[in-house]
């Protein structure tokens, strides 16, 4: 696990299956914000981010008492986090295919810039918030798992449900997506990133 | 390129939770914790001595019923 010993881990997961609030306070400090980035990316809105993690957080004090003692804090509650995001974008699927011909009356564009689109310091940053935001979730996911939140391959398998040779696979695929979509926008925005050529689908 | 791009990935900076809404999410999920733990606690020490107490006594009542039986039977063999 990234973040926290593995021995300090378990002393963790006995505390908190006894009820330790201050154990909570712990893995609280410990993962909330790596949790909250996740989301944020994930599901490309602050407001959406911060129900799902409070639900997480609700979810492990629910389950805590029910942990095993050989839990594994990171994964568990980052499989929480993606199965939350889930359901919330099923639900949300639903609801846009109803709403599917009102949008379409809709006098403007509804996509917006993700929250850290907005606020990225450096050009080259935003592009990769623009890319990363472009890319489908499967592929999203992969790359915020193990690139940002710092997960091991097993550790991030694990948590989508898969096996870790096809995480390998989805994450070589979610490598080469994320870099055409930063060559794509360098096409289309013109200086800043020397490095990278223009688009060759256009 | 991939290399380098998970790198800038990792460099990204992190979202952080508005010091307000992040209090509030760490307060009732600690209480819910204490709640939790001490319904838990409470529920223990209050109903596991009923549930002993019940066996033994509906284990006492079948074993004197059993010997009432053997011996009525006994006695009229």
């Amino acid at each position: 696990m990234t973040g926290v010993e593995r021995e300090t881990e378990l002393a963790l997961v006995a505390r908190l299956r006894q009820g330790d609030a201050d154990s909570f306070d712990d893995v609280y400090a410990a993962f909330n914000t790596r949790l909250f980035t996740f989301l944020v990316r994930l599901s490309r809105r602050r407001d959406v981010a911060e129900d799902l993690l409070e639900e997480t957080w609700l979810r492990l004090v629910k389950h805590a008492r029910r942990l095993r003692p050989d839990t594994r804090l990171g994964p568990w509650l980052f499989t929480v986090a993606r199965h939350l995001y889930v359901s919330f974008n099923r639900a949300r699927v639903l609801e846009d295919s109803v709403s599917a011909s009102l949008i379409a009356i809709w006098p403007f564009s509804l996509e917006q810039p993700s929250p850290f689109e907005a606020v990225a310091a450096s050009e080259l940053e935003r592009r990769i918030e623009r890319a990363l935001a472009a890319l489908p979730s499967t592929s999203r996911e992969v790359l915020l798992l193990v690139a940002v939140a710092g997960l091991s391959h097993s550790d991030a398998a694990e948590v989508c449900g898969i096996t870790p040779e096809a995480l390998r696979q989805r994450l070589h695929r979610a490598r080469e997506a994320l870099a055409n979509a930063l060559e794509c926008d360098a096409a289309t925005e013109p200086p800043a990133l020397g490095g990278i050529a223009s688009c060759p689908s256009r | 390129m991939s290399e380098p791009l998970m790198r800038l990935l990792a460099e990204l900076p992190a979202a952080e939770l508005e010091p307000e809404p992040a209090e509030r999410i760490r307060r009732s999920c600690r209480a819910r914790l204490v709640r939790h733990a001490a319904r838990a606690s409470g529920s223990t020490i209050t109903f596991t001595p009923v549930w002993r107490l019940l066996v033994a006594v509906l284990g006492a009542a079948y074993l004197i019923g059993a010997i009432i039986e053997a011996v009525r039977v006994y006695r009229f063999s």
